[in-house]
């Protein structure tokens, strides 16, 4: 414990010089005027970003990522306090109270609470991240393929699943349809090119980076000039210092919702805008001033910062530990990573410890930036968003074209940004969410190298698949999840719950 | 979308999955299955692709007997048919942003230099969005059309020239 401690200091200390500083300065406004303008997202932003990041030594990228990550996620909640539009998906419950004390007058108390509900959510979510990692990297020296293949089928289901509750079907057919996107290209146990079609590009595969900023970009800017023009409700603000008072009152719900924000992190691929949904319902059932949710709580608006905040370390977690990503930006990173060199997952404690300590002091040093952001430069992102879509998407649109295809210099990747944006486009307009198909992808390779090498192994005996512990736990977790969205064994599983409640309250 | 439309865009998913699905299979099982080099039969190429398909397929046929419960294979009529939504000005600011946003990375990166497609998408877009009436609102008087012309000219003329710059010089891209 005493040598972490001691490590997380040498990283604090290590990004403690003024190119650091700059960079942390710059990133984390950057992701707040990103994360404020409506369609520009925190995947986004950081698949755009990762592209520009070729040519800075390797901590310094991953501090730009992050910062930028940490920045779009909170800079979300502006656009849905002024406009109801979350800038990202992670504020939407942030404008179900925030729009109501904007048209009460209260914006900028709106955006104070929202900026300490970020930073205390993310300071939650650092402090597990510090614990955790370490813990579950020593934990994940016990997966061998058999595990690896099922928590990859275990991330793609219950990432299907939570991020499309309403109609699991399509989270489900989303995450396989990213699988498929995987298996394009060389494959990696035998070396055999699939489903290339004689195009010698498609032989090395598909790029997550172009894949994403197609998905998340040029989808994005679609939908934003489709859509109707929202109008700023506040001309001016108030204080934006929130008071101690209203703090300490809520410091439960702030407490419940990060450490819940913290946990839907760790689950795959499941994101922010759940984290804060989750934190959000949670704190609507423990209030005792429940009817005001909706309307202008400040207790709600706190809860959903907090809890989305908080999604940012958790998800952290499994990606520096597994190479499974939480959330979509998180699987951006991971990409990202291995762009310079770093290999997460489970042999990252052995092999660059200090990385780990090191996102800690990054994720520090950007929840330092937007408070002092948050509660600093509410006029000038007011003015941020006063900038017309016409002027800013075509922009916008010209990164997601060079962007890409400045990794390999090659047009191909254009071409798959293009196509991607199109697809991500469509399928978003139908209801399909998209963090299931951003974790096929990324998982896809595991999942197939997995098996197949397990069945080597075990020359073709699928037994240690079905019988290992960890195998056991997986597998059956993903089975019922699967079992309990089918609609009729829902209704018999809650159907026989109430009844044995029932049962349970006559007296013997 | 609303609700019938997002029904019947199911049913037509639906076919597209379930073809997908099957194409996969049928790919994956005609798929080189590596003998001459004596690997494991248990670890051909096609096994996992071969069982996505099965499971997109099974996925498409599910959403398929939904769709048609719900009416989804009867053609759309009246309030949400798809000609109709053709004529809003969503469809038509949709349309005109999928057609720009397409014709500068397919038919003009690679074919102009760089930085003159950037810029003309730049002023094309601008231009066509800032004339295009918003809702409820005049289209914009002739004063006005030459303000949008000269800025949009300004911005596109900054975009082209620091894009380029940034990426060429400082990046050192080798722009297409």
């Amino acid at each position: 414990m005493l040598e972490n401690l001691d490590m997380l200091g040498v990283a604090v200390a290590h990004f403690l010089t003024f190119d650091a500083l700059l960079n942390v300065a710059w990133a984390t406004l950057l992701g707040i005027v990103i994360g404020s303008l409506p369609g520009l997202t925190a995947t986004m932003g950081v698949a755009l970003l990762t592209t520009l990041t070729y040519h800075m030594p390797q901590d310094q990228a991953i501090l730009v990522l992050i910062c930028m990550y940490v920045g779009a996620i909170y800079g979300g909640s502006r656009s849905a306090i002024l406009l109801n539009i979350p800038g990202t998906p992670a504020s939407a419950a942030t404008s179900l109270d925030g729009y109501p004390l904007a048209l009460q007058g209260k914006a900028g108390y709106a955006m104070g609470l929202a900026t300490t509900g970020s930073a205390v959510g993310t300071i939650i979510g650092i402090v597990c991240l510090a614990v955790f990692a370490p813990m579950l990297a020593e934990l994940a020296f016990d997966f061998g393929t058999y595990e690896f293949f099922w928590l990859a089928v275990f991330g793609v289901i219950i990432s299907g699943q939570l991020t499309s509750l309403a109609d699991p079907l399509k989270g489900y057919i989303a995450g396989f349809l990213g699988l498929m996107v995987a298996m394009i290209g060389m494959e990696s146990v035998h070396g055999h090119v699939r489903f290339s079609f004689g195009i010698p590009e498609m032989a090395g595969g598909i790029n997550l980076i172009p894949a994403m900023v197609g998905a998340f970009g040029f989808a994005e800017i679609l939908t934003v000039m489709k859509r109707r023009r929202a109008e700023i409700v506040a001309k001016s603000v108030d204080s934006v210092f929130p008071r101690t008072r209203d703090l300490w009152r809520y410091k439960r719900t702030i407490g419940r919702s990060g450490i819940l924000g913290t946990f839907i992190g760790v689950i795959p691929g499941v994101g922010e805008d759940i984290g804060a949904w989750v934190s959000y319902a949670a704190a609507r059932r423990a209030s005792k001033e429940r009817d005001q949710f909706g309307r202008g709580s400040y207790e709600g608006l706190t809860a959903a910062e907090t809890g989305n905040s908080a999604v940012i370390p958790g998800a952290l977690i499994p990606a520096l530990t597994l190479a499974v990503p939480g959330s979509a930006p998180a699987a951006v990173l991971i990409a990202a990573m291995f762009i310079h060199g770093i290999r997460p997952g489970p042999m990252i404690m052995i092999e660059t410890p200090m990385f780990v300590f090191q996102v800690v002091a990054m994720l520090l040093l950007a929840t330092l930036a937007i408070l002092v952001y948050g509660l600093s430069l509410t006029k000038l992102l007011i003015m941020v968003l006063r900038i017309p879509r016409e002027k800013l998407m075509p922009v916008v649109y010209v990164l997601c074209v060079i962007g890409p295809f400045a990794i390999y210099q090659r047009l191909f990747d254009v071409y798959v940004m293009v196509a991607f944006g199109i697809i991500g486009f469509v399928l978003r307009e139908m209801k399909y969410p998209m963090a299931p198909l951003v974790l096929g992808i990324i998982l896809g390779e595991l999942l197939d190298k997995s098996l197949r090498r397990g069945l080597i192994l075990t020359d073709g005996d699928l037994t240690p698949f079905i019988t290992r512990p960890i195998s056991m736990v997986l597998w059956v977790t993903t089975l019922i999840v699967v079992l309990m969205s089918i609609p009729p064994i829902k209704r018999g599983v809650a159907g026989g719950v109430r009844r044995l409640l029932r049962r349970g309250e006559v007296p013997p | 979308m609303n609700q019938r439309s997002l029904i019947r865009a199911d049913f037509i998913t639906a076919v597209v999955l379930v073809t997908l699905g099957l194409a996969t299979l049928y790919g994956a099982w005609t798929m080189d299955r590596l003998e001459i080099r004596r690997i494991h039969p248990a670890s051909v190429p096609g096994l996992v692709p071969g069982g996505l398909g099965l499971a997109i397929a099974i996925c498409g046929a599910l959403l398929l007997i939904r769709s048609v419960r719900l009416g989804g294979h009867r053609p759309l009529s009246g309030d949400g048919s798809f000609v109709q939504w053709l004529r809003s000005i969503e469809a038509r600011r949709l349309a005109l942003a999928t057609v720009l946003c397409l014709v500068y990375p397919l038919l003009m990166v690679g074919w102009l230099p760089f930085w003159l497609a950037t810029g003309l998408f730049v002023f094309a877009f601008i231009v066509v969005f800032e004339w295009l009436p918003q809702d409820g609102e005049a289209a914009p008087s002739p004063s006005r059309r030459r303000a949008i012309l000269f800025w949009a000219a300004v911005q596109a003329a900054l975009v082209a020239a620091i894009v380029s710059i940034v990426f060429q010089e400082l990046f050192l891209v080798r722009l297409p």
